[in-house]
């Protein structure tokens, strides 16, 4: 290579990189036009300031809302419910995007790694394991629930499932969304059974050998799944407090971890293999492969029914000692470019009026509490029809167990994925 | 045409090449523990001692290398075979060569549902076996997919490597068959020995050339693994997603340096392809052309 091409080549690649370097550095100081005294702003935006004011600066501004897209549902009730209430009453335009919370994770990682102080998420659709890894990396912005007139006047402060989110302090770091459980479904035309408990679903696997299985771990539902199996063997209460050490949970749940072994011997594929997502599960239950599928969704049954997936002889059912619920939360990024904006929209989301919506069109139990409704709102409540093949309510929430804390559930995937796959 | 021009034809290959090697660098750089966004300060080689020593990852490794190798050489030798029945049948052009352009362009996810609609237990194969009465239930009908074997990785790549092996080499080959090819079948060489002993030796810079590529992608690639494979030992990439979501962000100098193993194996395939090839090039001979 001679001396005049290796300088061509040089400069192209120097000019490439300026190009680079200048998009980056263009990125950040351009801004929407009309934003110029939003920055500002935003930038040193207080919390504590009058919630008047907050609705004041939040007019005419766009949230982006950042979390799971897979359900069509939630989509369509954000897009055609959500989003009109809030254009309608306080002038803001709500933008859905749908992405994994693992991607909306890592881009905020990203984000900061960069020291972007004007990221592109406003709120995130979040709980459990990642509020707590998202918290302790100084993703979130907070506190802030309490700052929501609707906190006080809808919610239930003293709640467990308020206070903490999968054992971890909230402390006013995400306010509550949607309230969900872990059910299982069967058809009662294939198999008359619905197993009360861990021994009864130990025979009902025997009975229907090769039919029954769960997702893979760390997939969410077939972690739920396998928690509500652990919760039952060895109850619930001694992980609360327990410490976040693999030696330490793999000798709580040993007799679990003994029962999923022996449990995978009548499972599909004699447990060697799991199926890697929900989504397969279902399909399999769909179409007769498998006997029985869970959800965390308490209500998938009427849903289904209503869309003609399922047939009218599938039911829900659930373990006499309970099956694990959790709540799932709404946060604020720390370099979000609306936050006041973003407050306006959570405080419109956990009044009654969009958690009846939310209820009425996708069974998703409310985070309101019922005893400080007004009997209007009650009424709307009460009048949803919620559809056939489910639970009611109060039965749901009567055995309801809590979730493991946030920093053990991922010791337990792991565990569960050196100590009972195939073998 | 400027003097210029080609340095500006090149720059959107620069600007994206400088990109990906910013990332991969990054990438490095936080294998060796340094994510000051996390709070992570310390440099150490720590993380990738663990992993060398974990015996999950080791698993991993291996099976990630058996489905490369497998998938790759079986690719190759049936890649040869459709290259040589389309240049002997006169198909190097036109609609054939639209279809094998098709099989290219679609996604391996697509792939993965192909597979998994045709070759599970309930999938069309098992339907059809059964209704005619080959198998007595539908669970008779052979697991493919999912298997510690991790049969159904290979064939899905073999089905998108054959054809990609047969575009990157028919063009070279088809050359060689028309000069070369023709000229040696004149002095009265039989067809097979002017394919085995003209064609096939001057059509292998670009036939390796193909082997490298598929050999490092099905090493490297996630979708396939991930959709049709064992839950455990789980593919390399795979693996290295199940790092990354990780809840704990300060998780992630596992991925990294997951990646950057993933990335030293490459290499060295690259490493031994030059090296072997090195050895049989002849100057100015036609390789050069690819």
């Amino acid at each position: 290579m001679n001396s005049k091409r290796f300088i061509s080549l040089l400069s192209t690649i120097i000019i490439a990189l300026l190009l680079i370097t200048g998009c980056g550095r263009e990125g950040s100081i351009s801004k929407p036009p009309g934003d110029n005294g939003m920055e500002a702003v935003s930038q040193g935006f207080n919390p504590d300031t009058d919630f008047d004011q907050i609705l004041e600066e939040a007019k005419g501004n766009t949230v982006n809302f950042y979390g799971w897209g897979g359900d069509e549902d939630r989509n369509k009730w954000l897009r055609q419910t959500v989003a009109p209430i809030l254009k309608e009453k306080y002038d803001i335009t709500l933008e859905v995007v749908g992405m994994d919370i693992d991607d909306i994770l890592a881009k905020l990682a990203g984000e900061k790694q960069a020291g972007l102080e004007q990221g592109t998420i406003d709120m995130i659709w979040i709980n459990g394991e990642n509020f707590y890894s998202a918290k302790e990396n100084d993703l979130l912005f907070g506190p802030f629930i309490e700052k929501l007139p609707n906190f006080e006047k809808y919610i239930d402060s003293e709640d467990e499932e308020i206070k903490y989110d999968f054992g971890f302090p909230i402390e006013g770091y995400e306010a509550p969304y949607g309230r969900a459980q872990m059910v299982f479904i069967n058809d009662s035309a294939i198999t008359g059974e619905t197993p009360r408990n861990t021994d009864e679903f130990m025979e009902y696997c025997k009975k229907y050998e090769g039919k029954v299985t769960y997702p893979a771990l760390p997939d969410f539902t077939g972690s739920a799944f396998v928690r509500t199996l652990i919760h039952d063997i060895v109850g619930h209460e001694q992980f609360s407090d327990m410490e976040a050490d693999k030696e330490v949970v793999k000798k709580a749940i040993e007799p679990a971890l003994e029962y999923l072994r022996e449990l995978n011997k009548y499972l599909w594929n004699q447990g060697k293999t799991f199926p890697a997502t929900s989504g397969e599960v279902d399909n399999m239950f769909e179409d007769g492969e498998l006997v029985m599928t869970m959800s965390y969704g308490s209500y998938s049954v009427a849903v289904g029914k209503e869309k003609g997936i399922y047939s009218n002889t599938v039911r829900t059912f659930i373990f006499d000692r309970g099956t694990v619920g959790n709540t799932n939360y709404i946060a604020i990024a720390k370099n979000s470019p609306n936050k006041a904006a973003a407050m306006v929209a959570i405080n419109a989301i956990i009044s009654a009026e969009i958690q009846a919506t939310q209820f009425e069109e996708l069974r998703t139990l409310p985070i309101v509490s019922y005893d400080k409704l007004t009997d209007e709102e009650k009424a709307r409540f009460d009048n949803v029809d919620m559809g056939e093949g489910v639970l009611p309510q109060d039965e749901l929430l009567d055995k309801r167990l809590p979730e493991m804390p946030a920093n053990i559930v991922p010791i337990v995937e792991e565990i569960w994925l050196e100590e009972v796959v195939g073998k | 045409m400027n003097k210029k021009t080609p340095y500006i034809l090149i720059m959107p290959i620069v600007l994206l090449g400088v990109i990906f090697i910013f990332g991969v660098v990054n990438g490095i750089i936080q294998s060796f523990g340094y994510i000051p966004a996390f709070n992570l300060v310390n440099v150490t080689l720590s993380y990738y001692k663990e992993i060398l020593s974990d015996p999950t990852f080791l698993d991993s490794l291996k099976v990630s290398l058996q489905i490369s190798v497998i998938s790759s050489v079986l690719a190759a030798i049936l890649g040869i075979i459709l290259t040589a029945a389309l240049v002997y049948t006169g198909h190097t052009e036109g609609r054939v060569l639209q279809v094998i352009k098709l099989a290219i362009i679609i996604p391996h996810t697509i792939v993965a549902l192909f597979s998994i609609s045709i070759l599970s237990q309930n999938g069309l194969l098992a339907r059809v076996f059964y209704r005619s009465g080959l198998i007595n239930t539908q669970r008779g009908f052979p697991l493919l997919l999912y298997t510690k074997n991790n049969l159904g990785i290979i064939l899905g790549y073999i089905w998108k490597e054959v054809p990609f092996v047969a575009y990157f080499s028919l063009a070279l080959m088809s050359g060689i068959n028309n000069t070369l090819g023709e000229a040696s079948e004149n002095l009265g060489a039989s067809k097979l020995k002017t394919f085995l002993y003209i064609i096939l030796p001057l059509s292998m810079p670009a036939i390796r050339k193909a082997f490298l590529i598929i050999l490092t992608f099905s090493f490297g690639a996630y979708d396939l693994p991930f959709l049709l494979g064992a839950t455990v030992p789980k593919a390399l990439p795979v693996q290295a997603h199940i790092e990354y979501i990780h809840p704990n962000l300060r998780h992630r100098p596992y991925t990294m340096a997951i990646n950057g193993l993933i990335l030293a194996v490459t290499w060295a395939m690259a490493g031994i392809y030059y090296l072997v090839t090195k050895k049989g090039r002849v100057k100015g001979d036609i390789h050069e052309e690819f």
